[in-house]
């Protein structure tokens, strides 16, 4: 029984140690961070990285909120979960004196509504959601607005992605109204709205985007830029679309939980990442943009170049960063459901 | 008595450990769900402690009434499909030779060995547009465009049955190997047609194996979303779907939980339908013995 007991203890125990350890655990999306950066991360600094991945918000959020205290150091959620988390208290201040590079951001994506002045979270990535199509089906310049896609020639063609605010978010916009309304009224006009586009969408995915069109599984649709300038390497017909209507811009950031045990690797793991050629690494990697215009100079050519990835400032005014609706997911959830009921 | 001491500690043990098992990874969820169940969605918290029936009453709902009837709707027609292929099939094989039986039985089995995840993925590169069975009928010339398969009900409903089929044939088999076949031999002696000793006796003697046969689809085909997901391009709802999305999404905890639950009273009660109808056919069989 003693025996037992120590056993149990010496768990108690590890966890109090815990804070001198040479240990940083980094909780991210899945294929957001090429192996290569981890390795060059260990080698300079001798901090090990415990590294787990999510595929969706809802996940990483339901974990942290089910146990404040399961050790992640480092989290990487969307705008409007960091708005979410700071108002739930879930994160922590980030202390900027502490943070060296931070000048090299690009300051039209910083300071915004979901983290006025950034106090809880440093832009990790970027990317826009749009419509992609195939030129062997569609001619060339024939798509350019999301109420295109409600016309009756795309029957049983779409793709749409499996993201309840995505999808909301494009019926909205085709409507005049915010994507991040809270107003039930609104809600259903677009419910009735997405009912429409229904007899038109061939599939819901978000883990295959880009090998669906690759193959032409689907070949007109919603897309992440990133799947889409992947997709586009290798399929030279695709073509991507920012919609008139306005779009919806993902920007993923690093923020610190508010138990987070390991705090000054955090902040030695956050300025690593600022780092331009890191931070060029990254985006190189993973196909999504950076928000650090200084990396801009360590890109690829192409990727530079790619108006899908820099879209120009003309195109990023209509850009739109999501909020956290608060309450109303649940009637987003509700209608999403029946919208799959009635498909 | 060294040796039956022995014994003793070795039963009290491993009794312990099954028990202690049992009631860590089945019991103590299982109380978790009920309880999450009880009580209420909370704002900033996950549920608030507050007692409650309100969500097995908004089950009433018609939305989730309709998931509900879907899902069943789906599990009939799959456990039909797989019956209609399985019977033949478990009938052929339980009157194979014995060494060929076994090779047989051996192929059915080894599907088991792989995870169902990816041989789902597998009927995506067979069905796919550039997919092997569209680049074989393009070769033969039988169609000029591609087949539109993948991403139908069609596919979702070919994955669920190609997934559960084994599920089907085995019961069926281990049934019908018992089967005595003088029964057949003396209902043909006595003048009845190949249609009459199939429905007179042959269902009537493997009955069990057909319930426990279609229950062990019927449950599943209800519950496997990622099929219906891959396959079918999620355009339908199951009530596996409904529970990962109140748990995850809607970050509604206490519905997930009285979904998983009226689930569970589901499957316990066709359960118990299975035995007594199970007890009552013995007792009938006894009868005529």
């Amino acid at each position: 029984m003693r025996k037992i007991l120590l056993f149990c203890l010496s768990f108690f125990i590890i966890n109090a140690f815990a804070n001198d350890e040479k240990v940083v655990n980094v909780y991210n999306w899945s294929d957001y961070l090429p192996d290569e950066v981890l390795q060059q991360f260990e080698k300079e600094t001798g901090i090990h990285v415990n590294y787990s991945t999510y595929d969706n918000n809802e996940t990483m959020y339901a974990k942290l909120k089910a146990n404040p205290d399961v050790g992640y150091d480092i989290v990487v959620p969307s705008t409007y979960f960091i708005d979410r988390m700071r108002r739930e208290k879930m994160l922590q201040p980030i202390d900027k004196k502490r943070l060296v590079g931070l000048s090299n951001m690009n300051p039209a994506l910083m300071n915004k509504s979901y983290d006025p002045g950034n106090n809880y979270s440093i832009p990790y990535l970027v990317g826009s959601t749009g419509i992609l199509y195939n030129d062997l089906f569609y001619p060339i310049g024939s798509i350019n607005a999301w109420k295109d896609l409600w016309q009756e020639k795309y029957h049983d063609r779409l793709l749409l992605l499996d993201d309840v605010r995505e999808i909301f978010s494009m019926a909205l916009l085709v409507l005049g109204y915010s994507p991040d309304t809270t107003n039930p009224e609104q809600i259903k006009a677009a419910y009735q709205k997405l009912q429409a586009l229904l007899p038109n969408v061939k599939l819901f995915n978000d883990e295959a985007v880009k090998a669906i069109y690759i193959d032409e599984d689907a070949t007109i649709g919603m897309v992440w830029s990133g799947d889409a300038f992947g997709a586009q390497q290798e399929n030279p017909h695709l073509h991507f679309v920012f919609p008139k209507e306005g779009y919806v811009l993902s920007q993923d950031s690093m923020a610190i939980p508010a138990n987070a045990p390991h705090l000054a690797n955090a902040y030695r793991f956050i300025n690593f990442i600022l780092r331009p050629e890191i931070a060029a690494k990254i985006a190189a990697g993973t196909g999504y943009s950076t928000p650090n215009a200084a990396a801009m100079k360590y890109l690829p050519e192409a990727m530079r170049n790619s108006e899908i990835m820099y879209p120009n400032a003309k195109i990023l005014a209509r850009a739109h960063f999501q909020m956290d609706v608060g309450d109303a997911a649940d009637d987003y959830e509700k209608y999403l459901e029946q919208l799959k009921l009635s498909a | 008595m060294v040796k039956k001491g022995h014994k003793f500690c070795f039963k009290n043990i491993s009794v312990t450990l099954i028990w202690c098992w049992l009631g860590f990874f089945a019991l103590i969820p299982t109380f978790l769900m009920l309880m999450t169940s009880l009580v209420q969605q909370g704002d900033t918290e996950l549920i608030r402690l507050q007692l409650t029936f309100a969500n097995y009453f908004t089950l009433f709902n018609s939305i989730y009434l309709k998931i509900f009837a879907h899902s069943l709707l789906v599990a009939f027609e799959v456990t039909i499909i797989c019956l209609i292929l399985g019977y033949p099939f478990a009938y052929i094989l339980a009157k194979l030779p014995e060494s060929l039986k076994n090779l047989a039985l051996l192929f059915v089995i080894i599907p088991f060995w792989t995870s169902s995840l990816i041989r789902t993925y597998a009927i995506v590169v067979i069905l796919k547009t550039k997919g092997l069975l569209n680049t074989f009928l393009l070769w033969l010339g039988l169609i000029h465009t591609p087949l539109q398969l993948l991403y139908t009900n069609t596919a979702a409903t070919i994955g669920l049955v190609y997934s559960l089929l084994p599920f089907m044939i085995l019961p069926l088999y281990a049934n019908i190997e018992k089967l005595d076949s003088r029964f057949v031999d003396a209902a043909r002696d006595l003048g009845a047609n190949s249609w009459q000793v199939f429905w007179k006796i042959l269902v009537p003697l493997t009955l069990p194996g057909i319930i426990a046969g279609s229950m062990l689809v019927l449950l599943p085909a209800m519950s496997l979303f990622y099929i219906s997901n891959i396959l079918g391009g999620a355009k339908t709802m199951l009530i596996g779907n409904l529970i990962e999305n109140q748990f995850l999404a809607a970050r509604n905890w206490p519905l997930g939980a009285t979904v998983s639950v009226v689930l569970t009273l589901f499957m316990a009660l066709m359960f118990l339908t299975y035995v007594k109808v199970r007890s009552k056919n013995t007792a009938d069989m006894g009868d005529l013995l």
